[in-house]
């Protein structure tokens, strides 16, 4: 049954045409062959039936215009097509790309209303020329880094305490994240002013805070509900500590041995050993009293005291081990043995 | 193995038992192809890990994918893709020719203006148009001598009600 196609100027105005039955791929249709086309659609569906099924006669097909695909120059500005994020549209990207699991002996179905493709974000809007464009853009909106702070020591020198906070972004309507609250500061402990009890006294009371190698001790506040609160609260700690640890508190002078930081050689019972040995050998050799002061300051003792200092705070090595040895056969004269 | 399994699960699965069906790709998979074969339909953060307002999200999409139904009737040839990027919420549709351009653009500009005010949030709809159904696969219904094909597995002969 033949069909009569009457047609319009493209501009408004629709055009109906009796398309050939198309599955899937989209086909550029010309006027002439649409009107001359006597596509006669089955009066059968697919499962059996006998009456039209709406998927396989469109109603209100226009003649479609040529998709842009076709239209395109190549020396084009891409960040024309795609300005901003947007999902993918097969008539636009000029690319034969193919997307899903195949059916056995078919090819994956085409780039036309592939949902697949759809579903994945693409990046099509952030090829190197669009990003250069963004760069340009905001440039206008940056300051220059001041050219006096050319270098990580600088910037360490003059900016010692360093605070981090985290911004988060997620989907959904809520710009709010209670994880954004926490506030870290960070401060070398060498830039602030300390002497050897100040620095102790404040390793001591901040513990777990601060690290030997590195020098740096961190404060992590999260306990107010608000990043403004966390960062006030974090310097208060900070000046806190600084101005505790310069007093002494009375009860300070009941320091134990256990409670001291490292092994300090004056006025420990090896001191006392020691003095009591060297001693006893002036006496056997029937030297007259040698002054305790002048037995402390000799090499020997020295010696000893270096490599029991060593073994005590650093803890048995090979070398500390050999050290201690070498200044055990030179306090007790015993240079021949091995 | 999942496809011997498959007997008992109902979840998602395109059956026939008279004729001939036409299935897209979505409906031609089963959902243990998720991440696999398919990609997912509403994309999110809500469900990575610590992250809040997973079930809001859900109970959105939920909403939408109706509404959507609904407007666009006997318009959707796929499943809507929901997509949220920061505040922004992008449905992607691919829609059949059905009905007049300036019907569809007057549906599509609706469903923007209800989203951005029961959700305050910006909604972009982005549509695609298709002039007929994209089938992926003919499903037919079992012949009388499937069963003697694939053996069944000893624990396929509980009878289990269908759902």
């Amino acid at each position: 049954m033949a069909v009569t196609v009457t047609s319009f100027c493209a501009a408004g105005s629709y055009a109906w045409a009796m398309l050939p039955r198309l599955r899937g791929a989209w086909t550029l249709a010309l006027l002439q062959s649409a009107a001359n086309s006597t596509a006669v659609p089955q009066n059968r569906s697919e499962s059996g039936g006998t009456h039209w099924r709406r998927r396989e006669v469109p109603r209100h097909n226009r003649l479609l215009g040529i998709p842009r695909t076709k239209k395109m120059p190549v020396d084009q500005d891409w960040s024309n097509v795609y300005p901003v994020a947007a999902s993918f549209k097969p008539s636009v990207v000029p690319l034969p790309i193919r997307m899903g699991y195949p059916m056995k002996k078919r090819a994956p179905p085409s780039k036309e209303g592939n949902l697949e493709l759809i579903k994945i974000p693409n990046f099509l809007h952030l090829t190197p020329g669009a990003v250069k464009k963004h760069c340009a853009a905001l440039k206008n909106f940056c300051t220059v880094w001041p050219t006096a702070l050319d270098s990580d020591e600088k910037c360490e020198q003059h900016f010692p305490v360093e605070i981090d906070t985290v911004d988060y972004v997620s989907a959904g309507p809520s710009i709010r994240n209670p994880k954004a609250r926490v506030v870290t500061l960070r401060v070398k402990l060498s830039k602030l002013n300390l002497d050897d009890h100040a620095k102790k006294k404040l390793i001591k009371l901040v513990g777990e805070r601060y690290s030997k190698d590195t020098d740096i001790l961190t404060i992590t506040t999260d306990r107010c509900p608000l990043r403004r609160q966390n960062y006030d609260y974090g310097i208060y700690l900070l000046t806190v500590l600084y101005h505790e640890s310069w007093k002494t508190e009375k009860w300070e002078s009941e320091k134990t041995d256990a409670d001291m930081e490292e092994y300090i050689w004056e006025n420990t019972c090896s001191q006392k050993n020691v003095l009591d040995t060297l001693l006893r050998i002036k006496a056997a050799e029937k030297i007259s009293d040698v002054p305790r002061e002048e037995l402390l300051a000799s090499e020997i003792v020295e010696n000893y005291k270096n490599s029991v200092v060593l073994l005590k705070n650093e803890g048995e090595t090979e070398d500390n081990m050999s050290k201690y040895k070498e200044s055990v056969k030179k306090l007790l004269n015993l240079q021949g043995f091995q | 193995m999942a496809a011997l399994l498959c007997r008992q699960n109902w979840a998602a699965r395109v059956r026939v038992s008279k004729g001939k069906k036409l299935v897209t790709y979505e409906a031609a998979h089963p959902p243990h192809y998720i991440a696999h074969r398919k990609g997912w339909l509403s994309q999110h953060t809500s469900n990575l890990d610590s992250e809040e307002g997973a079930a809001e999200r859900l109970v959105e999409d939920v909403f939408i994918r109706r509404f959507l139904h609904g407007t666009f009737v006997g318009l959707l040839a796929q499943e809507p893709v929901l997509k949220r990027r920061a505040n922004v919420l992008i449905i992607c549709l691919v829609l059949f020719q059905n009905i007049a351009p300036a019907k569809i653009y007057f549906l599509a500009a609706y469903t923007e203006t209800l989203f951005s005010h029961f959700y305050k949030c910006p909604v972009k709809l982005e549509f695609q148009t298709v002039s007929s159904m994209l089938v992926y696969k003919y499903l037919c219904a079992p012949g009388p001598h499937d069963w003697m094909k694939k053996p069944l597995p000893s624990s396929a002969s509980w009878n289990f009600p269908r759902l």
